[in-house]
């Protein structure tokens, strides 16, 4: 890789273009989302894994309960709401306990094992409890090419954790993923709900400071 | 699954070589298996959806580019499929060796060994050496709870187990966990299969080691146990099952499939409640009374004694009959009933909840929890006692007259039953203390020891076949009570259980006009239902 | 403007307004021409849509090719039933990354194209399926379809024209193999995304059991263009059956990496070389996947082809989603492949026992090749399990993970031998991998 690329902390701040962090990712145009979900036809796209979690609300009340309410009007077969409701329940509590799975099932009217069955099969839902920050580091093709396993080592030894297991302080739980579908910008780092664009080594101090 | 009988349209298509006619629509598999060609399998299963997922029923195609799944792909007219083509033998031999990668190999503790598809496979068209050079997964043993145990390692992902208990038991508990290779089969957390009474068939269907009994754990090998088809006699559904013996112990109980009556399944109540047809300590020669003491005797001796005694006895006669009884011992009560000058008869049954299995409603753990309570019914015994199959006896305890007491244990009859009796004859396994009161004990084999027939809830009626060597010098009843009764009628009595059964129009109408010899494996309904008795307590 | 570079090579239909945070909005979209085509749409008749698209050539942008037209047609119109559009952007295709972008940057031009595909097979309802990843694209594309229901574009009615035509936006949860359209199916149905046996096709039975068309985000995306331009317009660019632009998203050792769209046909040399930036540092190419990690590898000395899924599949490769991956001279290609094949066994749903067993196994061996301690049979071994793999499972996963490995052996026999050779010094190996690191 060329020695030019500025070293960005934040998506995308290479190339040719003048933008700011903001304009990139899109925040001014999205702003807040309700926690209701906002319209029906979106209702069921929040991020589900963030830093603030609230592990102790009932699942499905409230804002939460209006935003299950809106995503079941958008299908046929109250079933295709598993994959929202399970979002929801992974939003609030920052994983998916059997305790979970079965008020997602019972509030589906669906069979607890089956839950568990399709919880099981996606790899975003997490099964036990993680730090406040998930940190995903690609390590598939075009990242590995560029040097994502070294900044996969950076990340755990500048959390002091080894993969899957969540630091000491709490905050960090660091995890190699797959293609994360952003490949012209390696290192690819996921850190709960936001993107890191062209992260080197260098850069993962500066990451994690900004975040506490 | 059966092919749809409504479309006439047919198409003709062959199979290696042979061809067949078939309708349209028929599924590759089938239609192989209507020419006597098995295409190995393990997704498959007759009584389940098809997800076409194990990739062993892949078949060559003539002129298809790909090899064809042939347990969802219809037949189109003039098909040619080769199911021993070069193609297709190398595709089973390739996914033979897949199937084996993380196999552990464990046959010789294997309970599934001698009757495993991946084991029959392998040997049949696997390679000769495995190339597996790595570290194999290890899942471990988990405990599904109820009877059901699941070795993890074995398994072969089929999802057969999975499957039944979404279509069939209609109570979704298990389910494929994770993903890809770390693919595994497993309930919900601690909740497990306890309490669903179907849960057994899943080791029924799995085709491997992976599920398997507690009752049966490293009990017997397959290739050691004798298998007799007969019919479950545990309640009044009469399911069709083979009853698997080794050293003339009843091991286990497995469904035989009938579209009639069970598909493909039957109830754990039915399949564990075996242990009592493997009693020892039954009686093993006839026991004549000589005032206070019993004395073994020959049979002709105690039935010549017998005959005599009863063509002079004083009184009307009543029996109490088990509804465990074949239909051949209950005619032939009936019939010694009438010789001795006519009689109530009686029987008692335990009974319990109406469990249905709701994927396939024609099955039913029924409320009468034994098999030939329709039989006893239609032969003119009435129903006495409690809901657990005990009391009702205060009449019985003190007649008078000639009293037969027919396979009831009488476990909780009276100090004195049957001592006021004129006769008090005992035909039976074992001896109770009120049993001890008979004049006559006479050893009876049970179903599984002789040849005959029960007639279930649904007026059908099923053959059972001699799976163990009975004990002692017991005999069927019917042939006890025939040889009594011809003592006492002076008429012949019935050599065979055919002979019995062909008797039974004499006793009973329905049953005239059929035949035992047309029974079959599946059994026959009554040929003509009495009106009276088609109202069921169920 | 492709993003993050540009370059005067490039053909700009999809990409012309990357980086423009201003085409991002319903306002900004609209003052760029941005909903004209829906609207004349809706004047016309679905046979218009449906023939204008079918004449411009279009083929779907997921991978395989298939003429979009052609795919719309399959669809039973007027069955009283409902259908449904399903919109494929569950991008997770190593090396692909330009769904994303369009999602980003122009994520009025999606639902634009969703609106007219659901017009054209009558449905009253699309769905958008995005990877659970992305979930700040999600956003942008959440806000945009507000604004579109905002503005009359969706919904009851859609701009008066008597159509009801809903979208909902439906988020993954991270499963490869959702980007199989039946296995995207049962993912938005609730289940495990366990691709389906065909047949049923799904413009018979698909989502819901209902007929169903699914098309990828690029498709949806040039749609609009299209129907506003007209067929012959969009012709003029690529060859005579690889017609229009493609993005291409480049990765790996090149010195301007990013999405770039050229028309199709365009030399991948020059592409390479030229749009692309060539290979930092001076160094030779050493392999270059063309169409994402599913599809065979080429070395360096394979590139004077065109970017068109004819040359391709004449090179003995796919064009596949247009996800160039360029490895240099001095790139492991073993470990890259066996990099591949791990994501191949971690994403493979489980269901055909060829693929679950076939892809962890090949995984392993090649982990083993890599320390040091393969032979030479494990060649021969591993390209058996490919042949047992391919073709032969209810979906093209299997073949996918097949690709890479059977590819490089052929093409790239010397450098696993090199480690095979290095490895008879048994000084040379490294530990022999245990369970444990084998995921």
């Amino acid at each position: 890789m060329s020695d030019s690329i500025k070293n960005p902390g934040f998506a995308g701040d290479t190339g040719e273009f003048d933008l700011t962090e903001a304009q990139i990712r899109g925040t001014d145009y999205v702003g807040k989302r309700p926690l209701d979900g906002g319209h029906p036809s979106v209702a069921g796209t929040l991020p589900y894994q963030v830093a603030d979690r609230n592990p102790e609300i009932p699942l499905f009340d409230g804002p939460y309960g209006e935003r299950l309410e809106k995503v079941l009007t958008r299908y046929p077969d109250p079933q295709a709401a598993l994959l929202p409701a399970l979002h929801i329940a992974h939003e609030i509590r920052g994983y998916l306990s059997p305790e979970s799975m079965n008020e997602v099932a019972e509030r589906l009217d669906l069979a607890p094992a089956y839950v568990r069955g399709v919880a099981t099969f996606y790899t975003m839902y997490n099964l036990a409890p993680l730090g406040k920050y998930l940190i995903q580091v690609c390590t598939n093709i075009s990242c590995s090419l560029c040097g994502g396993d070294a900044v996969l080592e950076a990340f755990l030894e500048h959390t002091g954790t080894e993969t899957g297991m969540i630091s000491e302080n709490g905050l960090w739980s660091v995890m190699e993923v797959e293609c994360l579908g952003a490949c012209g910008f390696p290192t690819v780092v996921q850190i709960n709900e936001k993107y890191y664009e062209n992260v080197k080594p260098e850069d993962v101090p500066t990451i994690l400071a900004s975040l506490t | 699954m059966a092919d749809d009988k409504q479309n006439q349209e047919t198409v003709t298509c062959t199979v290696d070589g042979l061809q067949v006619e078939v309708p349209k629509g028929t599924r590759m598999i089938d239609v192989a298996a209507r020419v006597g060609v098995d295409i190995p399998h393990y997704c498959y299963h007759p009584g389940l959806s098809a997800p076409a997922q194990c990739r062993m029923c892949l078949v060559e195609l003539e002129g298809a580019p790909k090899l064809m799944p042939a347990c969802v792909t219809q037949v189109a007219d003039g098909n040619v499929i080769l199911t021993q083509s070069e193609k297709a033998l190398k595709s089973r031999e390739g996914t033979l060796e897949m199937y084996l990668v993380n196999h552990p190999l464990d046959c010789p503790v294997c309970d599934q060994s001698g009757e495993c598809k991946l084991q029959d496979y392998v040997a049949e068209e696997g390679r000769a050496l495995g190339r597996l050079n790595e570290p194999k997964r290890v899942f471990g043993r988990d405990d599904f709870g109820g009877d059901v145990l699941y070795e993890g390692d074995r398994c072969i992902m089929c999802t057969r187990c999975v499957r039944f208990m979404r279509e069939v038991a209609q109570d979704e508990r298990l389910a494929i966990v994770s993903r890809g290779h770390h693919n595994v089969i497993d309930t919900f957390f601690d909740e497990g299969l306890e309490g669903n009474i179907w849960a057994d068939n899943v080791i029924d269907i799995c085709p491997v080691g992976a599920l398997v009994s507690k009752d049966f754990l490293h009990k017997a090998r397959a290739w050691d146990l004798d298998r007799t088809p007969s019919i479950c006699p545990n309640c009044s559904q009469g399911c069709n099952i083979a009853l698997q013996v080794r050293d003339n112990e009843v091991m286990r109980i497995k469904p035989r499939p009938n579209e009639e009556v069970n598909g493909h399944w039957m109830c754990d109540y039915g399949r564990l409640n075996y242990h009592w047809i493997n009693r020892t300590g039954r009686i093993e020669a006839p026991l004549v009374r000589d005032g206070e003491r019993l004395v073994p005797s020959s049979w002709s001796e105690a039935l010549v004694a017998l005959a005599e005694r009863a063509r002079t006895a004083a009184g009307n006669a009543r029996a109490l009959v088990s509804p465990f009884l074949g239909n051949e011992d209950l005619g032939m009560v009936r019939r010694l009933l009438s010789s001795l000058g006519g009689g109530e008869g009686a029987f008692r049954v335990e009974t319990g909840e109406k469990v249905v299995l709701p994927g396939f409603p024609k099955l039913a753990l029924r409320e009468d929890r034994a098999a030939n309570v329709r039989g006893a019914e239609l032969f003119g015994f009435s129903r006495t006692g409690g809901p657990d199959g005990l009391g009702g006896l205060d009449e019985l305890s003190n007649h008078t007259g000639i009293l037969v007491v027919a396979g009831d244990d009488l476990d909780d009859a009276p100090e004195d039953f049957g001592r006021s009796a004129a006769i008090f004859i005992y035909v039976g396994h074992a001896l109770s203390p009120a049993a001890r009161n008979a004049d006559y004990i006479l050893p009876a084999t049970t179903f599984a020891e002789m040849d005959g027939s029960f007639t279930n809830v649904d007026n059908r009626v099923q053959r059972f076949w001699p799976a163990l060597q009975a004990p002692g010098m017991s005999r069927p009843a019917w042939q006890i009570l025939g040889v009594l009764n011809a003592g006492i009628a002076e008429t012949a009595a019935p050599a065979t259980a055919n002979d019995a059964f062909a008797l039974l129009g004499d006793q009973c109408n329905a049953f005239t006009g059929l035949r035992f010899a047309d029974l079959g494996s599946q059994g026959r309904p009554l040929p003509e239902q009495p009106v009276d008795l088609l109202t069921s307590s169920e | 403007m492709a993003y993050p570079y540009k370059h005067p090579s490039e053909t700009l239909v999809l990409a012309k307004y990357f980086g423009d945070p201003e085409a991002r909005t319903l306002k900004g979209w609209e003052e760029r021409g941005g909903y004209k085509a829906l609207r004349k749409v809706l004047g016309g008749t679905r046979a218009d849509v449906i023939s204008e698209v079918k004449n411009s050539g279009l083929r779907g942008r997921g991978g395989a090719g298939f003429p979009t037209g052609v795919k719309w047609s399959f669809m039973p119109l007027d069955t009283g039933k409902p259908h449904y559009l399903l919109c494929n952007a569950d991008e997770s295709e190593p090396g692909t990354f330009k769904d994303r972008e369009l999602m980003r940057w122009t994520p009025h031009s999606l639902i634009e194209g969703c609106l007219i595909g659901a017009y054209a097979i009558q449905s009253k309802h699309a769905y958008i399926y995005i990877r659970g990843e992305f979930f700040e694209t999600a956003q942008i594309m959440a806000r945009a379809i507000e604004e579109a229901y905002a503005a009359g574009y969706a919904g009851k009615d859609v701009m008066g024209s008597g159509y009801d035509l809903d979208v909902t936006l439906h988020l993954g949860a991270g499963a490869y193999i959702c980007g199989e359209e039946t296995g995207l199916m049962n993912s938005l149905e609730g289940r495990r995304g366990e691709p389906r046996v065909k047949p049923p096709f799904p413009a018979v039975s698909g989502a819901f059991s209902k007929p169903s068309t699914i098309n990828n985000v690029e498709t949806l995306c040039t749609v609009p263009h299209i129907i506003e331009n007209g067929a012959e317009w969009y012709k003029q660019w690529g060859t005579e059956k690889s017609t229009g632009t493609k993005l291409f998203c480049v990765s790996g050792h090149v010195e301007r990496p990013g999405n770039y769209e050229v028309a199709l046909g365009f030399n991948f040399k020059e592409f390479i070389f030229d749009v692309c930036g060539g290979v930092p540092n001076g160094r030779k190419i050493k392999a270059v996947i063309p169409g994402g990690s599913s599809v065979p590898i080429l070395t360096g000395d394979e590139l004077d082809i065109g970017m068109d899924y004819e040359a391709m599949a004449a090179a003995g490769t796919m064009l596949g989603c247009g996800s160039v991956i360029v490895m240099d001279e001095t790139t492991d290609i073993v470990k890259q492949v066996r990099r591949m094949t791990d994501f191949y066994a971690h994403e493979s749903c489980g269901q055909c026992t060829p693929c679950r067993e076939g892809t962890a196994w090949a995984a392993k061996i090649l982990r083993r090749i890599e320390s040091g301690w393969g032979t030479e049979a494990d060649l021969q071994t591993l390209l058996d399990i490919s042949d047992n793999m391919a073709g032969k499972t209810i979906c093209v996963l299997s073949d996918a993970s097949a690709a890479p490995i059977t590819s490089s052996i052929e093409k790239f026999r010397d450098d696993y031998l090199a480690l095979i050779r290095r490895g008879e010094n048994l000084a040379e190996r490294e530990a022999r991998p245990q369970l444990s690191a084998i995921s």
